[in-house]
């Protein structure tokens, strides 16, 4: 399994680091990573540090937890992009839609 | 007929075993349930009886004469390959070598002597049952690979046979799926210039299509009706926003290159970058991504905008998807773009550069299972050098005597020599069948092009035809220059150079989002003629003036020279007109065009 979900109560935070490939292969577990936090003003932490490739359906996939947070008031920070996923998150210029913390 | 039922509905088993007492056993138990049996006695038979029969379960014995159990249910499972049919090992060998040997060998089951008739019925209606599944499932794959098929035809139909001068510009294309998610486009705008669009949907496949349909109708109409390549995107993206699921979305690149100004508009929202190359190989402009995917926001960010570069005769327009940079090969390497531009710098520009492309990639990936649609779309930039458009300007056309028609304040020249010259008067002396009007003023100036409203009311009253195409030169090069140099004050002496065109641009835009006041009054009245109609039409800006006398007759000395930038769009709607007449300094023209059926 390459999802790993980390929630603090505390803080409104859910953290999301994903492992490897970040493909239409995790849809199903990525979803479940976030669905079923429903608190107000969490911030879902997308950890890409240890993903080494993403695909245009992951760029989707971020989009879909983008809709859910902000319906929650909160917001998604990816965080530590490797190069190769931080060029593709250039090219599709997600920076314009989420926060990107390098 | 029950009997015939009975046989249309009876599966037929193979028995191999080298005992034919135990052949007998089995064949007995497996007629009670409704099995029709042929025996063989050894490996080899059995492989020539599976041949022969096709049976839809097979009973292997393991230790058989000639050849045994093992080898020929590996022969069996070769040949069937693609459809399951059932084998099951009957074995007293009770060890776990068995047991393992039989699985590595195909088989989908063991059973170990002794048994009883019922554990043996249960067994065989167990791996039947998923026999059954492995056919339903391989049904309704075969059925569903005929749907993509069709619709696969459908959707190329649609889009890429009707694609603009495919003999010219080179479009390779490979899908990872049936369907690919990526879509090329190329159509001719009316006023000659080319829109091409290379986008890749997220994901491939069907689910990756659905947005092919409204896309391509969207871009083709709209650049048909005149509408500028950024208002096309405006409506695209709002119109993918609305229709696609948030994680449905469309990276893609748009180009449109102008017929007359040797020059490139290009929008680039999440595709890698697109390249204009030199002839000589070297990378000229690289166009990068400036904008997330189209369909992800609801409208286009603010200040989104072309940028326009400018271009040679033979400069190469190339543009790609990420399944070009991304393809891997056996040690997963990417191709990168890095190689990209290395086969691309190395290439014989005279060819088809999109097939070497591809070749390269392909001589990359060898046999490696491709991950992602590939396209790959090459633009030459002397496109239009057989075009009519380009035709007008290599042909004299100057009438000697066209200097003396030239007075102080209003300049009238008659083009035509087919046509009688027309004065004012014969115009009054047939009434206009209709007229239409529209002003624009202040901010609205800059957000609204008035060209395919106009057209689209023309061809509303008189239908639409080829005809109209002349008329839509006309009227957009009259309010370019009514808008740039009439409202906005725009010098054209900057467009003769290529990076002055660029910085004319520019500054274009600049002028543009800040215009709050100035108009811009169309009049056009249509009159019928014996066959054919005569348009005439009436442009006045709220400007000074511009120097339109001095900047005409300059022109007209230039004309010839085809490097000239700047004014062959007055030089193009001469032409094309019957009449044409700047007064008031430049702030108010009047043209007249005429058509025969």
């Amino acid at each position: 399994m390459s999802i790993k979900q980390q929630i603090s109560e505390s803080n409104n935070q859910v953290i999301i680091a994903i492992e490897n490939n970040f493909d239409f292969s995790l849809h199903q577990h990525f979803r479940e990573a976030y669905s079923h936090c429903n608190t107000p003003k969490t911030d879902f932490i997308l950890d890409l540090s240890h993903t080494e490739y993403m695909d245009s359906s992951a760029l989707g996939m971020i989009l879909l937890l983008k809709d859910h947070a902000d319906n929650l008031g909160g917001q998604v920070i990816i965080k530590k992009p490797s190069d190769t996923v931080n060029k593709i998150l250039e090219i599709a210029q997600f920076h314009r839609l989420v926060t990107i913390e390098k | 007929m029950p009997f015939q039922k009975q046989k249309l509905d009876s599966k037929l088993a193979l028995v191999v075993d080298d005992s034919k007492m135990q052949c007998m056993m089995l064949s007995v138990l497996l007629k009670e349930e409704g099995y029709e049996v042929i025996t063989a006695n050894d490996g080899a038979c059995g492989v020539a009886k599976y041949i022969e029969y096709q049976p839809d379960l097979v009973l292997m014995d393991i230790n058989m004469p000639i050849m045994n159990g093992y080898e020929a249910a590996k022969q069996i499972k070769n040949i069937s390959q693609g459809s399951l049919a059932p084998l099951i090992f009957i074995t007293s060998l009770d060890s776990d070598k068995a047991f393992i040997d039989s699985v590595e060998a195909g088989g989908d089951s063991i059973l170990v002597r002794p048994f009883t008739p019922e554990v043996f019925k249960a067994k065989i209606k167990a791996i039947q049952r998923i026999g059954d599944l492995y056919t339903q499932v391989k049904n309704l794959q075969q059925e569903q690979q005929k749907d993509e098929e069709l619709a696969e035809q459908l959707l190329n139909g649609v889009i890429g046979a009707r694609n603009y001068a495919l003999d010219k510009i080179g479009i390779v294309k490979k899908a990872a799926a049936i369907f690919s998610g990526d879509i090329q486009l190329s159509v001719l705008c009316p006023n000659g210039d080319i829109h091409v669009l290379l986008g890749d949907f997220t994901g491939h496949g069907l689910r990756s299509s659905i947005g092919a349909i409204p896309l391509t109708t969207t871009f083709r109409t709209m650049t048909n009706k005149g509408f500028s390549l950024l208002e096309i995107i405006k409506q695209i993206n709002e119109q993918l926003y609305d229709l696609l699921p948030a994680n449905l979305f469309l990276a893609a690149s748009f180009v449109c290159v102008s017929s007359t100004h040797h020059s490139v508009y290009a929008f680039n929202a999440g595709l890698p970058d697109t390249y204009i190359y030199s002839n000589n190989g070297k990378i000229k402009h690289r166009i990068q991504s400036q904008h997330p995917p189209i369909g992800v926001l609801p409208q286009l960010l603010p200040h989104s905008r072309l940028d326009v570069y400018s271009v040679e005769e033979y400069d190469r327009i190339i543009l790609i998807s990420d399944g070009v940079i991304e393809a891997r090969n056996k040690a997963k390497e990417m191709f990168g773009s890095e190689r990209f531009e290395k086969v691309v710098s190395e290439s014989d520009f005279s060819q088809n550069i999109a097939v070497l492309i591809m070749q390269s990639v392909n001589d990359f990936c060898q046999e490696t299972e491709q991950e992602d649609d590939i396209s790959i779309i090459d633009i030459p930039c002397n496109i239009f050098t057989e075009n009519n458009v380009e035709d007008i300007f290599s042909q004299p056309y100057f009438d000697e005597n066209y200097e003396e028609n030239i007075d102080e304040n209003s300049l009238a020249i008659n083009m035509s020599t087919d046509h009688q010259i027309i004065t004012a008067n014969d115009v009054l002396s047939t009434p206009a069948i209709w007229k239409w009007q529209l002003l624009l003023s202040g901010s609205r100036l800059g957000t609204v092009n008035p060209i395919p409203i106009a057209m689209s009311q023309i061809q509303a009253i008189e239908g639409s035809g080829e005809h109209w195409h002349s008329l839509y030169t006309i009227l957009t090069e009259l309010f370019v220059n009514a808008l740039d140099h009439g409202v906005l004050e725009l010098s054209s002496a900057l467009k003769n150079s290529p990076e002055g065109f660029v910085q004319y641009f520019n500054e274009r835009e600049k002028r543009l989002e800040k215009l709050t006041s100035g108009y811009i009054n169309i009049k056009l009245s249509y009159h019928l003629l014996a066959s054919g109609g005569r348009m005439l039409i009436k442009i006045k800006d709220s400007g000074k003036g511009f120097a339109v006398l001095e900047k005409f007759k300059n022109n007209s000395l230039n004309f010839t020279q085809n490097n000239e930038l700047s004014g062959r769009g007055l030089e193009l709607v001469n032409q094309l007109t019957e009449t044409l007449e700047y007064q008031d300094n430049g702030s108010l023209v009047e043209a007249s065009y005429i058509w025969n059926q």
